[in-house]
């Protein structure tokens, strides 16, 4: 690990002088204070810090996987990981003839149920507005769900999605990850599926290592020969 | 419990597709519990603790032995009292406040096992008949929930009374007064066991983890006592059993307890 | 606790005190980060004989509604002591003194936490005491600490505690159970170690202007050997070297 780059928890002087604080610093006077446990980055004028915990925090236009937790005779409401409950209108679902009496909301989607969805709108005052009405959202029929630390999605997809393909071909395994830590694996054989959720875990237990490819690559490689 | 907790339902078709062939999702027989670790001494200031890990649902019980009034029609047996709590801190759905039926449920079944069994034997808990007797509180928390909280809960009492020491007392100036010495072990008479079984469409499962209690159709929690006799029961949940069924439970209740009994005389003897 | 020595003697003439600690010293602490699998952070410690567990759930919707702020995410902290935690068995029923530490020690966590890109959440840190002794409180304000840090509840700085007191008419460090009952003046502190400032402070007894001012002194030099063994327990988790 080269000097800017360090492990640091709350309240940790990452660096002094006229930098940019981003993400996960605070500026303290001239010094940059971490907020969070992870590794700290600077480049160029701007400091930041990688979180190794923490929920997930909505993004508009991100992909999460959600739950199903109840409904009303107008949404639902659905589990996306994170300090807010997650919640898709009828409307999106059934299309703009939506009709409160006519259509039964169990019929598309019922308690338990996952689905793929995006974040269509998210601010302070509002809690998360989701969508399934696009290609490759909606209800998730097959798989294992595996959930991860929603700090470390980023690792387990890489550089340029280094990681993600990493396993995939290892395994012949279909990977969707949500940003929001949940991730569903499927895969037609139980082997397969096993490795890659193995391989996912090991990536949420060692998301700080620097060579974590390589060892998750070994682990992949070792495994399919015994 | 957890009533929030939702399972998802891919688990949940998972769990019954395995069962089908017999299997279960963390890889276990249909009769076998999960990994039993037993802490004995976890709170040395108590009079007897035990912290039970049953998979990854984690309970702690502690024993307090202090002079206590007996109750009105019992002034010739000591007190035993039972309590369990479900941290807020074990599941994100338990909420602080006054207990829920299904944690009174709990501490009652757990209470009735080792007061149906005679594990302690209450007669020799007297000081002065009428007046004043030894009182045993055991109180049990859940620390981490992953299923199955009335065997743990059950192991953790049962390990924590059979490793308990009591002081004695005597009366002075009418007042229950600790004689100097060394304490002795709780007078105990027997190691009562229970075994919870989960019913999943027609499969009978022993000791669900918590995705498996929270597929279950109905439950029951057989206690049996070092004799392997049956003497407390518990049926819950929305379904029922057919006559074939209970008495198949039964049968897996003592060979299984028998196991786990063995497990809390080895922590018994470790803890001397 | 009845029957007590009388002849005890709090502090010899070679500096040691009744459990054979030197002035400075703290009893034996122990800190893990990251013990339950539920709760989005926990911590575990060890502090001389008191053994608490912390949890913490959140940021996450609060209930009831009405508690929940439209401008920034709230702190709750509820402190709770198992019935077998002391010598003789507790009420389960939240006692006063509870009720009161539940709020000094969410006043001390709340300068170091920031939950204003959090509305309408709150944090909840839950403290478990399993076994009680001297400076629980302490103890358990350290604890919650290491485990809001482990649910990635973004924090200016880590909050360490450590009590200071009066025994045997001098200034000593980390008081026992002992000494806070026979002893002259305790003085817990809560201490953000890089932002140099105070946010737990009580004091029970009798202490000249002078010995005040060392016993925070005493107090605050206690609270960065605490501060230590609370980075060690995070580094511990988060940054082993992965080998396993």
């Amino acid at each position: 690990m080269d000097n800017k780059r360090k492990y640091v928890i709350p309240g940790d002087l990452v660096t002094t002088g006229p930098f940019r604080p981003e993400q996960n610093v605070l500026l303290e006077g001239n010094k940059i204070i971490s907020t969070s446990i992870g590794i700290s980055e600077i480049y160029d004028d701007s400091v930041r810090v990688i979180p190794l915990t923490g929920k997930y925090i909505p993004k508009i236009n991100d992909l999460v996987i959600a739950k199903v937790l109840s409904h009303t005779s107008l949404s639902w409401e659905l589990d996306i990981n994170s300090c807010y409950v997650g919640f898709l209108p009828a409307q999106d679902v059934f299309g703009r003839d939506f009709s409160a009496h006519a259509d039964e909301l169990t019929s598309k989607l019922k308690t338990g149920d996952l689905v793929a969805a995006r974040i269509a709108n998210f601010d302070r005052t509002r809690d998360p507005l989701l969508t399934i009405s696009d290609r490759d959202l909606g209800k998730i029929d097959s798989g294992a769900l595996v959930q991860i630390s929603p700090s470390k999605v980023p690792r387990l997809i890489g550089k340029r999605g280094t990681m993600i393909q990493t396993i995939e071909i290892a395994t012949n395994a279909a990977i969707t990850i949500g940003q929001n830590g949940w991730v569903v694996v499927s895969c037609e054989s139980t082997e397969g599926l096993l490795k890659a959720k193995k391989a996912i875990q090991m990536v949420d237990e060692k998301a700080h290592i620097a060579n974590l490819t390589d060892q998750v690559k070994e682990m992949l490689e070792s495994e399919s020969e015994s | 419990m957890a009533s929030h907790s939702v399972i998802d339902e891919l688990k949940k078709t998972q769990i019954l597709e395995l069962l089908d062939q017999e299997k279960r999702v963390d890889g276990r027989a249909l009769d076998e519990p999960r990994e039993i670790s037993i802490e004995t001494n976890a709170v040395p200031k108590a009079n007897g603790s035990a912290k039970v890990r049953l998979g990854d649902t984690e309970v702690l019980c502690g024993v307090k032995i202090q002079p206590d009034r007996p109750f009105p029609d019992m002034g010739d047996k000591g007190i035993f009292i039972c309590t369990a709590e479900l941290l807020p801190l074990s599941h994100p759905s338990v909420e602080t406040g006054p207990p829920q039926p299904h944690v009174i449920e709990l501490a009652r079944v757990v209470d009735r096992g080792i007061r149906e069994s005679h594990m302690i034997d209450l007669s020799q808990l007297v000081i002065e008949k009428g007046k004043s007797v030894v009182g045993v509180f055991s109180d049990i928390v859940v620390i981490d929930y992953d299923g199955n909280l009335f065997d743990a809960c059950s192991y953790a009492a049962t390990a924590a009374l059979l490793t308990s020491t009591t002081p004695k007392w005597t009366m002075v100036d009418d007042k229950p007064t600790i004689v100097n010495g060394e304490e002795i072990p709780l007078p105990t008479t027997t190691i009562p066991v229970s075994v919870t079984m989960g019913k999943i469409g027609n499969h009978i499962i022993v000791d669900p983890n918590g995705d498996e209690w929270d597929s279950m159709d109905a439950r029951i929690t057989i206690t049996t006592n070092s004799d392997g006799n049956i003497c407390a029961l518990q049926k819950g949940g929305n379904d029922g059993f057919t006559q074939e069924e209970v008495v198949q439970c039964g049968e897996i209740s003592v060979r299984v307890g028998a196991k786990i009994r063995e497990k809390l005389k080895e922590a018994q003897q470790g803890s001397r | 606790m009845g029957g007590r020595d009388a002849t005890m003697v709090l502090l010899d003439e070679n500096g040691i005190r009744c459990d054979g600690r030197k002035i400075d010293e703290t009893r034996k602490i122990m800190i893990k980060a990251g013990v339950l699998k539920n709760a989005d952070g926990s911590a575990y410690i060890e502090f001389g004989d008191n053994k608490i567990l912390v949890g913490i759930f959140g940021p996450r919707d609060v209930h009831p509604k009405h508690m929940s702020d439209t401008d920034t995410g709230i702190l709750r902290v509820r402190y709770h002591m198992e019935p077998f935690s002391v010598s003789e068995r507790k009420n389960p029923a939240p006692s006063r003194r509870e009720i009161e530490i539940s709020k000094v020690i969410k006043e001390a966590l709340e300068p170091a936490v920031i939950l204003e890109k959090f509305p309408r959440t709150a944090v909840d840190v839950f403290i478990e005491v399993f076994q009680a002794d001297g400076g629980s409180r302490c103890a358990a304000l350290s604890a919650a600490s290491v485990a809001l840090a482990d649910a990635g509840i973004p924090m200016r700085d880590m909050v360490a505690a450590c009590a200071s007191g009066k025994v045997a008419d001098t200034i000593v460090l980390d008081v026992n159970n002992e000494e806070d009952q026979a002893g002259q003046a305790d003085m817990p502190i809560g201490y953000m170690p890089n932002l140099k400032k105070i946010t737990l402070l009580q004091l029970d007894g009798i202490l000249t202007p002078e010995e005040y001012k060392k016993c925070v002194e005493v107090g605050v030099n206690g609270c960065k050997i605490v501060y230590e063994l609370q980075k060690k327990a995070l580094t511990d988790k988060y940054f082993g070297n992965g080998s396993d």
